[in-house]
């Protein structure tokens, strides 16, 4: 693999480790949240107005910026039966076919949801609700996953691509649930 | 391109890419993306958009990520050792009572967080090799862990159930709640047919000669670790079920609780934090991209009338609904075997739930026959998940093809429950019903 091409692979893979790191801990925020919330509801009777909606914005920013780096650890469930028969050559070529089109699901999506995620930030979007949070910061988190999820892809087709032939790569594990 | 042309090739992609190995977010949201942008309207990807800011919104699915963390602490705080430990001494020394208690910790487990695969690895490591060691046959042994492992689909809290709920949007509360009364009927099934091959075939189940009940002082004590789940289950069951809290609301102070048990036994720490919240970021990450995907391709299904002249077709058909009932059970199981079971959920509940309507049964029973097939599915191969988790944990001696025999007589057990809750639909409900008063 030509060094520059190394060097870009390593760092989305490195960014995306990063994000997905700051979006798993986010759940211990948002337990707590959670439990402040409950605490004060059944308690002392007297509910936050913030409590389960502020948990509710950090929900959508928490799954999405896990997915990229997900996909590196191939942790997205695959049905990979008939690949794992396939010799190393073909088992090459569905992976330069498949990972093509996530990125192609990753630039529609970004082309019709980043102007939506920009409108909100223009117009300083809030919920309306009894708090009325700015809410632009969690629409933002789909364009922002999206582009993390199409680079990671392009990663991942890069190291297929120049893989030492011969060599296979590693297959999908089944997902925890 | 008309609407029919563009179905054929969506249910033609579907399948090939899905074969390729491709994941199944992407082969669902990729494939719809694609079809639309090419063939179709491209302003219908904006709808996809507002469906992913809502789904973004969902305090309902929030609980998934609330019960795998649950599930993670729990599985990391050796809560599930001595509850275990606990069943060896009162079930040791009955014919066949490694395997039934095997069932009872698995339903004790699936009412605390109904994580499949929590149950299934823990079983396979602690309840397995004791089994193997007092010389159960193999098939006997990984068949109970593998459908006793899947009890935690229908007894509440599910992550699964929750999926269901919010995707035939009928309250997730009665749904959860409705599950228990054929979870404890399908574990009942387990029971009765391993203490019959106890007894029928006592070489594969044996019990051990030299086998000296523990003194009572010991056996009382070791009750010890039925204190913390019991709480736990009282809590998360109750506030549901008394409509304190919502299943969300329940499966935060259920994280307590876990951290709580999990300080007490000193197993608290930063690696086992931030390992369980990796653990429980990517398993939810995995099931709200395929909900995306998935959201992408119901869209268009619909949007291109495919549900709509589908329900058409069963009105018009001549057939009783009972028969067209079976036929929707029997493509659930047979999607079971090939699907990713939250797939299966996102993709034919949207379709189903209207025929449902359409025949007047009731969802809430709906769902209960949905979530038996679901448990099919999990046990059965080529893509059962419970047979991942089994294969993780297998000794070398032993093969996959054990393990395929020994789900065999479970899968018809299952049918069985299935049929139960086919025939009586009052008794499946009875508890949902309850909870209106």
């Amino acid at each position: 693999m030509p060094p520059v091409i190394a060097g870009f692979v390593g760092a989305v893979t490195a960014v995306n480790r990063a994000a997905f790191y700051f979006a798993i801990l986010l759940i211990y925020l948002i337990v707590p949240v959670m439990l402040i919330d409950v605490a004060m509801r059944y308690a002392f009777n007297a509910p936050t107005v913030w409590g389960m909606e502020l948990a509710v914005l950090l929900f959508g920013p928490y799954f999405l910026l896990a997915g990229p780096y997900v996909l590196h650890q191939k942790g997205h469930v695959a049905m990979d039966l008939l690949r794992q028969r396939l010799n190393v050559q073909a088992d090459r070529l569905v992976e330069l076919v498949n990972l093509p089109i996530i990125v192609a699901f990753c630039a529609i999506l970004l082309w019709f949801s980043l102007p939506a995620a920009i409108d909100s930030f223009n117009y300083g979007e809030t919920s309306f609700s009894a708090w009325n949070p700015p809410i632009w910061w969690t629409k933002a988190a789909v364009p922002l996953s999206l582009v993390l999820m199409l680079l990671q892809a392009l990663a991942e087709f890069l190291r297929v691509l120049f893989r030492a032939p011969g060599t296979a790569g590693l297959h999908h594990e089944e997902a925890a649930l | 391109m008309n609407s029919t042309a563009i179905l054929i090739l969506m249910f033609g992609g579907l399948t090939l890419f899905m074969l390729t190995g491709l994941p199944i977010a992407f082969v669902l949201g990729g494939l719809s993306l694609l079809i639309t942008v090419l063939f179709w309207n491209p302003q219908a990807v904006i709808i996809l958009v507002l469906q992913i800011f809502d789904t973004m919104k969902s305090e309902a699915l929030l609980a998934i990520p609330l019960y795998i963390l649950m599930a993670a602490l729990l599985s990391r705080s050796g809560v599930i050792e001595k509850l275990y430990r606990a069943m060896e001494l009162w079930f040791g020394r009955l014919r066949g009572g490694l395997a039934v208690g095997t069932v009872v910790i698995c339903v004790i487990m699936a009412a605390m967080t109904g994580v499949v695969g929590a149950a299934v690895t823990a079983m396979g490591m602690l309840a397995l090799p004791e089994m193997l060691r007092r010389k159960y046959s193999p098939e006997l042994a990984t068949g109970t862990i593998c459908a006793a492992g899947t009890l935690g689909i229908l007894i509440p809290p599910s992550v699964l159930t929750i999926v269901y709920a919010v995707t035939a949007q009928v309250s997730i509360g009665k749904m959860l709640i409705a599950g228990l009364v054929p979870g404890l009927i399908l574990a009942a099934l387990y029971i009765i047919y391993i203490i019959l091959v106890a007894w029928l075939k006592p070489g594969a189940a044996p019990l051990r000669e030299d086998y000296a009940p523990a003194p009572l002082r010991q056996r009382l004590a070791a009750l010890k670790a039925l204190v913390l789940p019991g709480l736990l289950i009282l809590l998360i069951l109750g506030s549901i079920f008394l409509g304190i809290a919502t299943p969300t609301e329940a499966a935060a102070v259920g994280v307590f609780g876990a951290l709580i048990a999990t300080a007490i036994e000193r197993k608290l720490n930063v690696d086992a934090l931030v390992s369980a919240a990796a653990d429980t970021g990517k398993a939810t990450a995995m099931i709200l991209w395929i909900t995306i995907g998935a959201k992408a391709y119901v869209a268009i299904f619909t949007g291109l009338g495919g549900a709509d002249s589908l329900l058409g077709m069963i009105k018009s058909l001549e057939v009783g609904p009972y028969v067209i009932l079976a036929v929707m059970l029997l493509i659930l199981i047979f999607l079971g075997t090939v699907l990713d079971e939250i797939g299966i959920i996102l993709l034919t509940v949207p379709v189903f739930i209207p025929i449902v309507k359409f025949l007047g049964f009731d969802e809430i029973w709906f769902g209960v026959l949905y979530a038996i097939t679901i448990q099919m599915g999990y046990i059965s191969p080529p893509f059962g998940y419970t047979l991942f988790y089994m294969k993780g944990v297998l000794p070398k001696a032993l093969h996959m093809g054990i393990v395929y025999r020994g789900i065999v007589p479970f899968f018809l057990l299952q049918g069985a429950g299935l049929l139960i809750a086919m025939a009586f639909p009052g008794l499946m409900t009875i508890l949902p019903r309850l909870m209106e008063n």
